[in-house]
């Protein structure tokens, strides 16, 4: 309802907004600068990944994995890798999916820490985004001494990883590791505890339980609204059955929170990091895989939790070299629908709080 | 592994519903066609003690003969996981949408309808999602021609002076 004289109008926001971290679109529906509605616009970059996979072999595709999500590349290569390896029942070394292991919640942690780097941002904070970027830096030291490649390591082969690490890794890791707790403390301190945070986040975008189940939103922000689920507890994948970990629920259902339990994620997952650096053992990364890789006929489905929600593959072989058909189904890409749920009646200052505490990635929502 | 309790209520539904139960790697498939979709996933909705209540993805895939829509379901309060493949004719594909029982199916489904035409019956919004809205063709099937790299060469090539 508008006032009266007044009359709603609509302005796009992006594909080059900052606060839309990529190139996303949104239609806003503005009476004042009361939000009454949202349209996503999404595909500016559709690459066509599931197209591109039908005319590569299973190993081809491998590097293409790591531009899904491309703040946390390890997880989409690791989901993708294991669904070709059930299909074929290679079984992989131990050393290897510690690696895997390893790398994948580092790149979990990196993607948090971009996400409440990328969050104060959006509401002015710049030293925040400073301190977690000077953290993340340190992850990508680490990938790159070992993959080469800082962002998308491009490191897992179907049936192990590429080659073993570098002596300098483990020691590097450590010493994160070690500075974790400090680390905490500080982000603890200057984003979550700041008052500016607080009441422009409390409170602000409330996505109920019932909702979010309804609307299949899955990862971090399911769990902010009070659902204690993890694919990695519920249906154990590579050797997370091996960690104490908890999963993290928060019940608060608000921006606030969703930021929150990021921070809360990140403190389990430095925990198996730490359980991992303890228990790896030696010997070979790679299994013995046949040189051309040629899956029997049949179809698998593979979940695993991303940090940006839970990703699917959904991979038919037709018996030859190439797949039939390689689904993604992308967290971030389902979890774009709350955004047009929940977005009435906040203000446009508001819809900017909200839309970072999605946590989307274009590379993921647009496939 | 597939439970004894999920296994007989999926055969009771089979009979019911004319469809065929299959085992993949330990995943169980029910494979039903189009008009006894929304039934079917409504039913495996309210099973006793296995609900299979999540729709974790919707997607669609191309047998060259016929189309297929493929719910993979499971459940965020137990291990339960089914996946439900819904036969699709490929001259008019059309399948009731499951929008009214999950709301974000709507995602899931207009992206099935952009890469392989398939048309969802009671969808609130059905238009291209990634696509621009006069794409011709649907890219996912296999049928769908994509441009040669030496056509796509050709277009690179710059005139002169521009």
């Amino acid at each position: 309802m508008t006032i009266e004289g007044t009359q709603e109008y609509s302005i796009n926001m992006g594909p080059q907004h900052p606060s839309t971290h990529g190139v996303f679109r949104m239609v806003v529906h503005l009476d004042g600068e009361v939000v009454i509605k949202v349209e996503p616009k999404i595909g500016y970059l559709h690459r066509g990944l599931e197209k591109i996979a039908e005319s590569r072999t299973y190993a081809q595709f491998v590097p293409y994995t790591d531009r899904l999500d491309y703040l946390a590349g390890s997880h989409n290569s690791l989901g993708y890798v294991q669904a070709v390896e059930q299909l074929m029942g290679i079984e992989v070394p131990e050393r290897a999916e510690y690696l895997r292991v390893i790398f994948a919640e580092l790149g979990r942690i990196a993607s948090h820490l971009v996400m409440i780097a990328s969050g104060s941002l959006d509401i002015c904070g710049w030293t925040p985004w400073s301190y977690c970027f000077r953290d993340r830096e340190r992850i990508l030291d680490l990938f790159e001494m070992t993959a080469g490649n800082r962002m998308t390591p491009n490191y897992f082969r179907i049936g192990g990883v590429s080659h073993d690490v570098p002596d300098e890794f483990m020691p590097a890791l450590k010493s994160f590791l070690d500075d974790m707790p400090e680390m905490l403390e500080e982000y603890q301190g200057i984003f979550f505890g700041n008052e500016i945070v607080q009441s422009r986040m409390k409170s602000v975008g409330i996505l109920p339980k019932e909702l979010a189940e309804n609307l299949l939103i899955t990862g971090a922000n399911l769990r902010a609204s009070g659902v204690q689920y993890d694919v990695r507890k519920a249906e154990p994948y590579s050797i997370y059955d091996r960690f104490d970990f908890n999963i993290p629920v928060l019940y608060g259902c608000d921006t606030y929170d969703r930021h929150m339990i990021r921070l809360l994620e990140i403190q389990e997952s430095s925990k198996i990091l730490r359980q991992a650096l303890r228990d790896i053992p030696e010997g070979s990364v790679m299994a013995k895989v046949p040189k051309v890789i040629k899956p029997p006929v049949g179809k698998v489905y593979h979940r695993v939790e991303n940090p940006k929600g839970e990703m699917g593959w959904y991979i038919v072989s037709n018996g030859t070299t190439k797949p039939a058909r390689v689904r993604i189904r992308a967290g971030a890409f389902v979890n774009v629908q709350m955004l047009p749920a929940i977005i009435a009646g906040w203000k446009i200052q508001d819809l900017v709080t909200i839309f970072a505490s999605m946590d989307l990635v274009l590379g993921e929502v647009d496939k | 592994m597939v439970s004894d309790m999920l296994r007989a209520q999926v055969d009771e539904l089979a009979a019911r519903v004319n469809g065929e139960v299959e085992e993949h790697l330990g995943e169980l498939e029910l494979t039903v066609h189009y008009p006894d979709a929304i039934e079917t996933l409504t039913s495996v909705k309210n099973f006793s003690e296995v609900p299979c209540d999540f729709l974790h993805d919707l997607c669609g895939m191309d047998l060259e003969d016929h189309l297929e829509v493929v719910y993979q379901l499971s459940s965020l309060r137990g291990p339960q996981r089914l996946r439900i493949i819904a036969r699709v004719e490929r001259d008019n594909p059309v399948i009731d949408s499951a929008t009214s029982i999950w709301r974000g199916a709507d995602f899931l489904e207009r992206e099935a309808f952009d890469m392989f035409g398939i048309q969802f019956k009671g969808h609130p919004n059905l238009k291209r999602i990634y696509l621009w809205d006069d794409f011709e063709g649907y890219p996912m099937r296999k049928d769908y021609v994509v441009e040669s790299h030496e056509q796509r060469a050709i277009m690179r090539v710059r005139k002169e002076g521009e």
